[in-house]
C-alpha cells in the first residue's frame, strides 16, 4: 500500500525540481539530486507490526498534520481556554505529563484520577487509556475535552469557538477540502498529528539494526529483561496490550479494566504500558505511585502486594511475591530500560508547537 | 470516504453484466418504502413530559408507576425482503462528514421527523419482511470519527469512556426509584442506556447488546416506481422493561454500562412489531 511505502510521490518532486532549477538560474550547473522524504507520510518502521489505525479513512497529509498540531496546542478546547492537549502531554517527556505531576492537573487546578499516558506509536495500539475503554484513536480526545477534571468543555461549544475564531476555516479547507468544521474532521486532524508520533529510533532500535552496541551492563539488563519482564512488556512495542494487576495496591478505589469489562476478575488490572521512553515518563503506574525507575524495580523485587487478582507471574513457586532480582540486577535492568529513550523523537522539531 | 458497498458494486457489475446478455428482461424500476416508528407504552401513545412533572401515567408489570422524559434508539443496516426471498440492503456508510453517514437512523420521540425512515432505491416487488440492527455494530464503531446522526455534537448518543453508541435509551421518573437528585439526575430518576458492542472471546461479561431484529409484515406490500408503501412499526416500552426480565425501578434505575444493560437488550429483541402496513 502506498500509505506505508517509503517512496515519495514523484509529481510534486518534479515540480519542486523545476522550481529549484529556476531559482538556481544560471548560478550553477550542478544540482543536488537528494530526494527529501515526505516527513508527513506515515511510515511503519521495518521492525514494527502492521498498524491498527484505519488509515484508509484518514490518510496522513501535511495539511492535516499541521491542523492537528495547531488543535493539539490550542487551549480553545477547554472551557476557560486554559488547557490544551499539550498541557498534560509534553514532547520532552515523550508526550506524557511533566514529571512533577503525578495525577494530571486539569481545569481550575482540578486533579484527575490517573497519570496521563505518553503519546507515541498509537497507530499500533488496539485500545487506549489505562482501562482500554476506547478502541479507536479518533475517539480518544473526546474524553479529555468532556472530562470535568481535564478540559470540561462541550464539543458543541468547542466547534463553535473554532468556527468563530476565524483561524481555522482556511486550515480545514487545506486539510480536508471543506470549510466545514465538525467533530469528525476535528478528530481526524488530531489523529493525524498523533499517528505521526512514531518512536522507533532509540539506542535499542539502533542496536537491533546493528548500528551500535550495548554496554556490558545494558546487555546484562536485556538478558534479565527478557527473562523477567518480557512476557507482559513484550515485542517491539514493549507491551502485550493486555491488562494485569502488578501488585501495587491491596484495594482498588479505581477498579481499572473492570470498569470496561464489568468482570470482577479484572478489578485492579490496568493496561501494560509500553516501556519505550520510560526514562522520560516518570512518575509510573496509573496512580503515579512511583517517581523513579529504582522505585519501580524495587517494587517488583520486594514490594508486590497480594490481592485476589494479582497476576500469577508475580507469585513465585514457593509463594513468595514478586520477581527475585538482586540490587545489581535491578540496576542492570534500569540500564537497559534507558536504552529505550528515543532522543530523536523527543527532540523532533516536526512536533514543535508553532 | 468510508464505504461498505464494494460488494454491492461488484454485485451490480455482475448483474449488469448478466442483463447485458439478456436483453429480453424488463428494466428494474425502483420505489421507496417508509418505516414509521411509533413508540408506545402498552396500549398508550408515548407522551414525554418534563423532569418536574409529577404525574406518573404509566405502570410497569410490577405495579410501579412512571413517566418518560426521553426515549429513542438507533436503527441501522435495514434490509427488506420480498415474498420470493430477494433481499434489498439499504446502503450503509460512515465518515467524518454528515453526508458520509448513510443507513443510520436516530429515532427520537421528541423529534417527529426522525420517526419516519424512508428507504430509497428499493427494487419494485412484493415485500413482507424487514430486518434491522438496533444500535451500531462493531464494524462501524471501529471506523472512528463519524458525522451525521452519529456525531456527538449533533445529538449523537456516543459513550466516550467506553467508546461506542447507546443503541436504545429511556429516561423518566418513578416514585419507586430511590435515586436522589444530583447534577445529572432529577429526583426518582430512571435512566436506562443500553449500549455495548464488543464480543470478546473468554469474557462473557463484555457484552454485545447490539441486536439484529427481523419483523414480518401482517400482509405483503408492493413497491414500484409509483407505489410507496409504509410499514407501521410499534416499539413497546413495556416489552422492553417487562419482557423476559422484569425491571424493578427500585433497584434498576441507572443503567450506564454494557453489562448492566444485558437484560433490557434481551427484552428489546421482542419489543418491536410491524403493527400494520399501508399500501
Amino acid at each position: 500500500m502506498l500509505l506505508f511505502s517509503k517512496r515519495t510521490t514523484t509529481k510534486p518532486l518534479t515540480l519542486f525540481g523545476l522550481v529549484v532549477l529556476v531559482m538556481l538560474g544560471g548560478q550553477s550547473c550542478t544540482k543536488d539530486n537528494t530526494i527529501t522524504p515526505n516527513v508527513y507520510e506515515f511510515q511503519k518502521p521495518a521492525h514494527f507490526p502492521e498498524p491498527t489505525y484505519t488509515f484508509n479513512n484518514n490518510e496522513l497529509t501535511e495539511a492535516g498534520f499541521k491542523l492537528g498540531k495547531k488543535i493539539f496546542f490550542d487551549p480553545i478546547l477547554s472551557r476557560d481556554s486554559s488547557i490544551s492537549c499539550g498541557t498534560c502531554h509534553s514532547q520532552a517527556t515523550a508526550f506524557a505529563d511533566q514529571q512533577l505531576h503525578g495525577i494530571s492537573v486539569g481545569i481550575d487546578n482540578r486533579l484527575g484520577i490517573r497519570n496521563a499516558l505518553p503519546l507515541f506509536n498509537l497507530a499500533f495500539y488496539k485500545e487506549f487509556f489505562w482501562d482500554g475503554g476506547v478502541t479507536h484513536l479518533d475517539f480518544v480526545p473526546l474524553n479529555a475535552i468532556a472530562s470535568p477534571f481535564e478540559m470540561d468543555e462541550d464539543i458543541v461549544v468547542v466547534l463553535q469557538k473554532m468556527r468563530n475564531s476565524g483561524e481555522y476555516t482556511e486550515l480545514f479547507e487545506e486539510a480536508f477540502g471543506t470549510s466545514t468544521i465538525n467533530t469528525g474532521l476535528l478528530m481526524d486532524a488530531l489523529a493525524q498529528y498523533m499517528n505521526r508520533m512514531v518512536s522507533a529510533n532509540s539506542k535499542y532500535d539502533q542496536f537491533l539494526d546493528k548500528k551500535v552496541t550495548l554496554t556490558t551492563q545494558e546487555q546484562r539488563g536485556l538478558q534479565l529483561f527478557n527473562a523477567n519482564c518480557e512476557s507482559c512488556h513484550s515485542g517491539v512495542l514493549f507491551t502485550n496490550q493486555g491488562y494485569h494487576n502488578n501488585g501495587i495496591d491491596v484495594v482498588f478505589p479505581d477498579s481499572g479494566r473492570a470498569l470496561i469489562s464489568a468482570n470482577p476478575a479484572d478489578i485492579g488490572k490496568f493496561r501494560v504500558p509500553s516501556l519505550r521512553n520510560i526514562d522520560r515518563t516518570a512518575p509510573y503506574m496509573h496512580s503515579a505511585k512511583f517517581f523513579t525507575l529504582e522505585d519501580v524495580l524495587a517494587h517488583y523485587a520486594s514490594g508486590v502486594q497480594s490481592s485476589a487478582t494479582l497476576d500469577s507471574r508475580l507469585i513465585q513457586p514457593d509463594g513468595t511475591l514478586g520477581i527475585a532480582l538482586s540490587q545489581q540486577e535491578q540496576e542492570d535492568i534500569i540500564a537497559f530500560l534507558k536504552t529505550l529513550t528515543d532522543f530523536e523523537f523527543i527532540n523532533d522539531p516536526l512536533f514543535f508547537q508553532e | 470516504m468510508k464505504t461498505f458497498n464494494i460488494l454491492s458494486c461488484l454485485l451490480a457489475v455482475v448483474v449488469m453484466g448478466f442483463s447485458a446478455c439478456d436483453k429480453k428482461e424488463e428494466p428494474t424500476t425502483y420505489g421507496t418504502m417508509d418505516l414509521t416508528f411509533d413508540n408506545r407504552v402498552g396500549e398508550d401513545e408515548v407522551q414525554l413530559v418534563s423532569d418536574s412533572d409529577t404525574a406518573f401515567v404509566y405502570t410497569n408489570a410490577m405495579g410501579q408507576v412512571f413517566n418518560l422524559t426521553k426515549l429513542g434508539y438507533y436503527i441501522s443496516r435495514v434490509e427488506l425482503k420480498t415474498t420470493d426471498g430477494k433481499v434489498y440492503a439499504d446502503e450503509v456508510t460512515t465518515g467524518p462528514m454528515d453526508e458520509d453517514v448513510k443507513g443510520f437512523y436516530h429515532v427520537q420521540e421528541d423529534k417527529i421527523n426522525t420517526q419516519i425512515v424512508t428507504i430509497a432505491n428499493v427494487p419494485s416487488g412484493q415485500y413482507n419482511e424487514v430486518t434491522f440492527t438496533l444500535g451500531v455494530e462493531a464494524e462501524y464503531v471501529q471506523q472512528g470519527a463519524t458525522g451525521g446522526v452519529l456525531d456527538p455534537a449533533n445529538g449523537g448518543w456516543l459513550w466516550n469512556w467506553d467508546a461506542g453508541y447507546i443503541g436504545w435509551a429511556m429516561e423518566g421518573r418513578s416514585p419507586s426509584s430511590p435515586k436522589a437528585a444530583g447534577p445529572n439526575n432529577a429526583d426518582n430518576s430512571v435512566k436506562l442506556h443500553i449500549g455495548g458492542w464488543k464480543d470478546i472471546a473468554g469474557n462473557s461479561m463484555m457484552v454485545n447488546n447490539v441486536k439484529r431484529i427481523t419483523l414480518t409484515f401482517p400482509s405483503s406490500v408492493e413497491v414500484a416506481d409509483d407505489l410507496s408503501p409504509r410499514a407501521h412499526i410499534h416499539m413497546d416500552v413495556l416489552k422492553a422493561i417487562d419482557g423476559h426480565h422484569m425491571m424493578d425501578f427500585s433497584t434498576t434505575n441507572g443503567v450506564h454500562n454494557p453489562a448492566a444493560g444485558v437484560d433490557v437488550a434481551h427484552n428489546l429483541e421482542g419489543a418491536f412489531e410491524v403493527h400494520h402496513v399501508h399500501q
